[in-house]
């Protein structure tokens, strides 16, 4: 039997996926289905002053219209989960349809069940609303002066929380020979999978038992919400995520429209269909960033950091969503001090309520945040005592064998060797020739640059001990069960949730080679609450890392089982078998042995098994990590500025990353590709952008620059493989590196080629037109 | 967003001055223009069907007239309501006398304009560009008119 | 109630038939009367491109054509691209070269990139992120398809080769 873990095997789930035969959410037609379109609020804040629905309700093939006035005593809010402790938070949660007041520009405000979605949407141009106007606040620098309008009476300042960890002592900046400070913007950006949310209810009123098919990357943490918010019990209401297009942190969410339509289909007993549209997507599926973080370092001359303080004033957007007080907090504040070896650390963030889209987590989450902040800083100081920004970072990198490092915060980085890393990453890209390349071309005014970023994350959540400390409403272990059919063929269940990252494929490589069968033998199933216990779901870079090592004990589980049963067929004791290569056999003698498939029978018919071993022949396990995972890499960006436009050019990118044990290299590099793709996008091109009154104004696909294919260079991956030591497989996650790590090390390239210009820093995205801007005030002050 | 706008009619200033705040003439030359009624307030309540871009569909507005100085200034109030989303806009109105044109009157229009809705997600792009086409109708069907009155 | 029309259009080789509402769009004609889901939306402004699809031979997006406009017309989705057991170079490119995630986007996308391959069997990189321009992909970066595209264009430029009686010149291809 050949290796296969490690191996660039295509994947398992792409078939049904390049033929037209995937099902997604809006794939599924179900007999008698009624479709649901929402009416959105045209006002950021706004006084409900009434809704009229007559007219829409007279409208031929409309079935209902419900307001908020209907479905507040049905329907509960949906609570956010993540209630970050010892901050004095204010949780705003999300109603289902506003009553009085609404608070953001696109929440609804009733929804109508029609016949066909046509008639739907036609409908909600006959539902009047009359508003009241309120002065809204969108910035969370203004919503926090004095003066601002107040979004909730009982939120003073519209700040829901101050968090705050570590302390550095004053002396340390006051004594400091270099501080530098500097305030970014983590601009608000969208996650836009290309699916939209979706839903699809089907309820049977004779057993009660509801069936609800979303767009959803956890659908546990789905049936604890809506279970609560619709008041029914997890033994009736299922929850399947079919195929999902995509999520990147935006189906994580328990949002309020699927639970409508859940309650529709039960008040009309018939199945009901919500299709979000791309425009809805972006009023109503929640958003990301908008944190300003105010950065301090001390430093001494020669380069050693001693410590960080930041402050970040988040918007959380007008409520709180699922994990929208976490990802400010714990997820940014943890590891604002990156990869290095800094003695002290201090993080206040403030978080605060605005009328705008609830932010919540989005590809990295936190970490994306804390990663810019240092590496920028990191970089400035660089510039400040003119030093070559790679120098800095080789003296204060974590160094190889003082791992698990704790960081000032507490995080255990669990293993690696940061410098080689480094040094790969700067022997790839030809750094001491890209340098003089860009003497060479400055003396011809040649604008071009060079970043670097050298980031860490806090990956693979987590604990659930830890969960249950810092606020998280549930455990974050997982659980996989591995199921050996008669035959041989083999079934496994988790309750991770992925929808793209390809573990059909990396899990069926796990078993393949654990058990010495085909990789065909093996398939994953996930994704329906009915079938699967407990688990938590894909996010996080989790589930490699948590799920795997669910899988990776329960796998052996089977093993142990199938030892005995062999051992006790072969008439020897299971100390005296060897398992190999599918194969389970004598020591000393390999011509006596069973094959995993004739235990595989043995085992689930029963005729003979030995005392005490119960029949069939299945293995489970629930996995609770005892820490979390840390992937680092370091990646160089080169770029020229062309100084009469402003259009930054992506000439080269290259990127080393330590994930861990790689399971599938092909995998991990698509992986690695789309997150840089997001990672660049937020670094040149992507910004929600809203009105001063509220109003979104990248409404769509022609105002909201995602990435197009010709926007790239070839991006030079590689990788170096440090094994976790906190998981059977080794993994440490890889699906947020690229958006951690692009923005500074882009953003940084960016600034090394204005050098010339004096530019210290821009916000993100670096536009054309913000790019010349700085450079023409660079000309006037030169 | 603000907008500039500027037509010359082919009429002398007073002419135009008149004409331009007369409710008849606004009721037949602003675009699409269903109902015009002036009401109790001094404020005239408008109903325009509008086909231009997104702008499209039945739209009742509120519009009014105020801090005249003639034959020279006014300053228009606009609210209006539709399905796409509602438009608040406070435009100045300047008259002068053309200068390419001897005899006529330029009319600039400065406007500052809130939108909402579609229009403000979708619209905002291609609003300014709306904005004209229905400015420069609804001066070309003014004209007109005014013609017709002399 | 609005007039319907009747509209008759030639899919994945079948003639198929439906009475529609004139505003009805191509793509809800497949997905919802045709039952064809393997053509999906992404967006509702024409960007993103997952509603690809070929039609008279030509790929266009069937968010932005009305069903009664591809009245008589010859379309081609994804489900006639080819099959599991038999796949079209194009598919077969996507999954070798990992050119797919979610793969949501993926049906519109090897769509578009039939449209390229008709006209231009040996496109370079820069032709082929070009050609790209009008579908978005949110999990790849594009790269994986990019190489997909290539190894789809080296299949059937071998492929026609092989099925060519080479000339004694040699000859162009």
């Amino acid at each position: 039997m050949t290796k296969v873990v490690g191996k660039p095997l295509k994947r398992k789930e792409d078939p049904k996926l390049i033929t037209g035969n995937g099902q997604f959410t809006d794939d599924i037609k179900l007999t008698g289905m009624l479709y649901m379109a929402v009416k959105r609020s045209q006002h950021a804040h706004a006084r409900i002053k009434r809704i009229s629905v007559d007219a829409a309700l007279k409208l031929p093939g409309v079935v209902a219209v419900y307001t908020g006035k209907d479905v507040q005593d049905k329907i509960k809010p949906i609570r956010s989960i993540w209630l970050v402790p010892g901050c004095d938070l204010i949780a705003k949660d999300r109603v289902p349809l506003a009553v009085d007041k609404v608070n953001y520009t696109g929440e609804a405000v009733a929804v109508v069940i029609a016949e066909s979605r046509y008639l739907a949407s036609d409908a909600l141009d006959l539902i009047d609303v009359v508003y009241e106007e309120l002065p809204a606040v969108v910035h969370q620098e203004a919503a926090i002066e004095g003066s601002a309008p107040v979004i909730y009476n009982d939120v003073p300042g519209n700040v829901a929380f101050t968090w705050k960890a570590g302390e550095v002592p004053e002396e340390v900046f006051a004594n400091a020979e270099v501080v530098v400070k500097q305030r970014f913007y983590e601009q608000r950006v969208a996650a836009n999978p290309m699916e939209t949310r979706g839903a699809v209810a089907q309820y049977n009123p004779g057993s009660g038992e509801l069936t609800l098919w979303c767009t959803s990357q956890n659908p546990h943490i789905h049936r604890l919400q809506y279970s609560e918010a619709l008041g029914i019990s997890e033994t009736k209401l299922r929850i399947i995520a079919p195929d999902v297009g995509g999520g990147f942190g935006a189906k994580i969410a328990v949002y309020t429209e699927e639970a409508l339509a859940a309650f529709a289909a039960m008040d009309l007993k018939q199945p009901v269909k919500w299709i979000e549209d791309r425009q809805e997507h972006f009023l109503a599926t929640s958003h990301a960033r908008d944190q300003v973080i105010t950065t301090e370092l001390a430093g001494t001359k020669d380069g050693k950091i001693l410590a960080i303080r930041t402050r970040n004033v988040a918007s959380l957007g007008a409520y709180l969503s699922t994990m929208g007080a976490g990802v400010p907090t714990i997820d940014f504040g943890l590891m604002v001090t990156g990869a290095y070896t800094i003695p002290y650390a201090q993080a206040e963030t403030i978080g605060v309520y605005t009328n705008t889209t609830p932010t919540d987590a989005y590809r990295g989450a936190g970490k994306p945040e804390a990663s810019y902040q240092i590496e920028r800083i990191v970089s400035l100081f660089a510039e400040k005592i003119g030093m070559d920004p790679v120098e800095v970072r080789r003296k204060n990198l974590v160094q190889k064998g003082s791992f698990p490092y704790t960081n000032p915060m507490g995080c255990n980085y669990d293993s690696g060797d940061y410098q080689k890393v480094l040094e790969q990453a700067l022997e790839a890209a030809g750094y001491a020739g890209l340098r003089k390349e860009q003497e060479e071309a400055r003396k011809n005014g040649r604008l071009l640059g060079i970043g670097i970023s050298t980031y860490v994350e806090l990956c693979g959540l987590g604990p659930s001990a830890v969960a249950g400390a810092i606020g998280f409403g549930g455990g974050l272990y997982e659980n996989c069960t591995v199921r050996v059919h008669p035959s041989g063929k083999v079934t496994v269940l988790t309750g991770a949730s992925p929808h793209g990252q390809g573990e059909g494929t990396t899990f069926a490589q796990v078993v393949a080679e654990k058990f010495g069968i085909p990789i065909e033998d093996v398939e994953l199933f996930h994704g329906d609450t009915h079938m699967i216990s407990m688990g938590w779901g894909t996010y996080g870079s989790r589930t490699t890392p948590v799920a795997g090592g669910a899988l990776a004990i329960a796998a052996d589980r089977v093993i142990e089982k199938a030892i005995k049963i062999a051992a006790h067929e072969l008439e020897v004791s299971p100390e005296e078998l060897k398992f190999e290569d599918g194969a389970f056999m004598v020591k000393g003698d390999p011509d006596k042995k069973r094959t995993f498939k004739e235990i595989a029978w043995s085992a689930n018919n029963a005729w003979n098994l030995p005392a005490g071993v119960e029949p069939a022949l299945e293995g489970q396990c629930f996995f609770d990590p005892p820490d979390f995972v840390y992937p680092f890499g370091a990646h160089i960006c080169v770029v020229e500025v062309d100084p009469d436009t402003g259009v930054v050019d992506l000439k080269k990118y290259v990127s080393v990353d330590d994930v861990g044990r790689i399971l599938n290299p092909l995998i991990v590099e698509g992986q690695v590709h789309g997150g840089l793709a997001q990672g660049i996008g937020q670094a040149l091109w992507e910004q929600t952008v809203y009105s001063e009154k509220g109003q979104l104004l990248s409404g769509t696909f022609m105002d909201y620059a995602m990435p197009k294919a010709k926007f790239f260079p070839m991006i030079e991956s590689s990788f170096v493989e440090s094994p976790s030591p906190v998981n059977p497989l080794g993994a440490k996650g890889v699906g947020e590196t690229g958006t951690t790590a692009a923005p500074s090390a882009v953003v940084n390239a960016v600034m090394d080629a204005l050098k010339p210009y004096g530019v210290v820093d821009l916000e993100m995205p670096l536009t054309p037109e913000k790019v010349w801007k700085a450079i023409q005030k660079g000309r006037a002050v030169k | 967003m603000r907008i500039e706008y500027s037509y010359t009619f082919d009429l002398p200033k007073d002419t135009v001055w008149r004409y331009i705040q007369d409710d008849r003439v606004l009721r037949s030359s602003l675009p699409g223009c269903q109902t015009f009624e002036e009401m109790p307030s001094g404020i005239y309540a408008a109903e325009l069907g509008l086909n231009t871009g997104p702008v499209k569909g039945l739209f009742s507005a509120e519009v009014q007239q105020v801090d005249q100085i003639p034959p020279t200034y006014y300053r228009l109030l606009v609210k209006g309501k539709g399905k796409p989303g509602e438009i608040d806009a406070v435009a100045d109105m300047i008259l002068e006398e053309a200068e390419e044109a001897e005899g006529g009157t330029k009319i600039t229009c400065v406007a500052e304009i809130e939108v909402t809705g579609v229009l403000a997600s979708v619209g905002q792009r291609v609003m300014v560009g709306v904005a004209k086409v229905i400015l420069g109708q609804f001066f070309k069907a003014a004209e007109k008119e005014m013609q017709n009155e002399i | 109630m609005t007039k319907k029309w009747n509209v008759e259009v030639k899919v994945n080789g079948r003639v198929k038939r439906a009475e529609v509402e004139p505003r009805l769009l191509l793509v809800h004609l497949l997905r919802d009367e045709f039952n064809l889901t393997g053509t999906h939306i992404g967006c509702d402004t024409s960007q993103c491109g997952a509603c690809t699809v070929m039609m008279d031979g030509k790929a266009v997006k069937s968010c932005t054509v009305l069903a009664v406009q591809a009245d008589g017309a010859e379309i081609q989705t994804v489900e006639g691209l080819g099959t599991v057991d038999q796949l079209h170079p194009i598919q077969a490119g996507f999954w070798e070269k990992h050119g797919l995630q979610c793969g949501f986007c993926t049906p519109g996308i090897m769509m578009a990139v039939n449209g390229l391959l008709q006209d231009n069997l040996n496109p370079s990189e820069a032709e082929i992120r070009d050609a790209l321009d009008g579908v978005i992909c949110r999990c790849t970066g594009y790269q994986f398809i990019v190489k997909a595209v290539q190894q789809a264009a080296e299949t059937i430029r071998n492929s026609q080769q092989q099925s060519q009686v080479v000339p004694a010149e040699g000859g162009s291809v």
